[in-house]
């Protein structure tokens, strides 16, 4: 009988590589993101974004580049298999589709402005705001996952958990957007770095 | 009388179908018509969408899968991977799995569901045959709508007409080993353009 607890145990703790933070660990990453989050001053990074849908047999995967400057301007691109930019900046979101280009006054839409301010939250993984997201704290091998469920009913039917992981240092490498219906939207950072100087003709449009 | 014979001739005339107005020589053949571009379930297909509605100008990601026999699924996400809305087609049943509450409007709806369907319907009996310089169209029933099927010999387009007149068209081009690369769809009675390209 021990032995089968043994075993039992084990297969559980094998397969569960993710366990809970205590609420130590978890005030202890909420610091250490905020502090790096506070001292960013810019952001540079690849992505792949891998877009899942149950029904396919593949994700569907694309590829870019992310820019970022302190406050709020944000350039997030795409480069494979198409050429497609949005440029936060100025209070103007400017889009880039292969050539075309387009810009949206968002000094007066408030979805845009929760979407600039959402992008740049979710880069660097400071959406520790219990007023508008339920959290939850994972250890996950050496590494950090937080979920972030919004409260917002109308939010929350558009994306019902971000689940972000972070290294060590308390940064962001992996988003994954999860859907009500389960499909979902995971980017990887890689190649990321942080406070270098970024060259204005990037957040050109 | 005079006036009344004038204007039934008018009224004969003005409704001559959309083939005699365009001059289709009718001939006959017996083969029906298939439209192979969404028809491998091994297949995913995803095409960089863009649409032009009256005048906006947006895209997204457009993806069509073959589930089985008849059986469709629909799904047009933004560049950055959020789902706008997603469709089921199976035979002659039509759901709406989820639409943007922004996009969903009945009107939309029927429009999309009358395009798509247009899309992935592989097989359909023709009613009539007719020869045009070097393309042979096939006309048929969708839905009690009529259309037709332009073929050289691979099919190339495809005209949903009211009488006379042109409501749709949908066009295939670059097409290669039964996918085509870019296909459009008009529209002459509403401002809409879907023109789509595959990145797969």
């Amino acid at each position: 009988m021990h032995k089968l607890v043994y075993i039992l145990f084990f297969i559980v703790f094998a397969t569960q590589a993710q366990t809970k933070m205590n609420n130590i660990e978890a005030t202890a990453l909420k610091t250490k993101v905020k502090a790096l989050a506070n001292t960013t001053q810019t952001i540079s990074s690849d992505f792949v974004q891998y877009k899942h849908l149950d029904f396919l047999d593949n994700d569907i995967k694309t590829s870019g580049k992310l820019a970022f400057k302190a406050p709020d301007i944000v350039k997030w691109e795409y480069i494979n298999p198409f050429k497609y930019s949005i440029l936060f900046k100025d209070e103007t979101l400017f889009i880039n589709d292969e050539g075309n280009k387009s810009n949206v006054d968002i000094g007066s839409n408030k979805m845009f402005k929760k979407l600039n301010k959402l992008i740049i939250s979710s880069v660097k993984g400071d959406m520790f705001d219990t007023t508008e997201f339920t959290i939850e704290y994972f250890k996950k091998d050496n590494n950090s996952l937080v979920y972030f469920s919004p409260k917002n009913e109308k939010f929350s039917k558009y994306i019902q958990t971000f689940q972000i992981t972070f290294n060590e240092k308390g940064d962001v490498i992996e988003i994954k957007m999860i859907e009500p219906s389960q499909d979902y939207t995971k980017i990887v950072f890689t190649n990321k770095k942080l406070n270098t100087t970024l060259d204005n003709a990037i957040f050109t449009h | 009388m005079r006036y009344l014979l004038i204007s039934v001739c008018f009224f004969c005339f003005g409704c001559a179908s959309f083939s005699k107005k365009n001059n289709f020589n009718p001939v006959i053949t017996t083969s029906n018509i298939s439209n192979p571009y969404f028809a491998n379930t091994s297949l995913d297909y995803i095409y960089k969408a863009n649409i032009e509605v009256y005048d906006n100008t947006f895209g997204g990601i457009f993806i069509v899968k073959k589930l089985g026999e008849q059986q469709h699924r629909i799904v047009f996400t933004t560049e950055m991977g959020n789902k706008l809305f997603d469709f089921s087609f199976n035979k002659d049943q039509f759901k709406v799995n989820y639409i943007l509450e922004d996009l969903d409007k009945k009107i939309l709806i029927n429009i999309l569901n009358k395009d798509f369907k247009v899309l992935i319907t592989e097989n359909l009996k023709t009613e009539e045959t007719y020869s045009f310089h070097s393309e042979t169209i096939k006309k048929t029933k969708l839905s009690n709508k009529t259309y037709y099927y332009f073929e050289t010999p691979e099919l190339s387009q495809v005209i949903r007409a009211n009488n006379q007149k042109e409501k749709v068209r949908f066009l295939f081009t670059k097409i290669n080993d039964n996918i085509a690369q870019h296909i459009e769809i008009i529209h002459s009675n509403i401002k809409l353009k879907i023109s789509l390209k595959s990145i797969n």
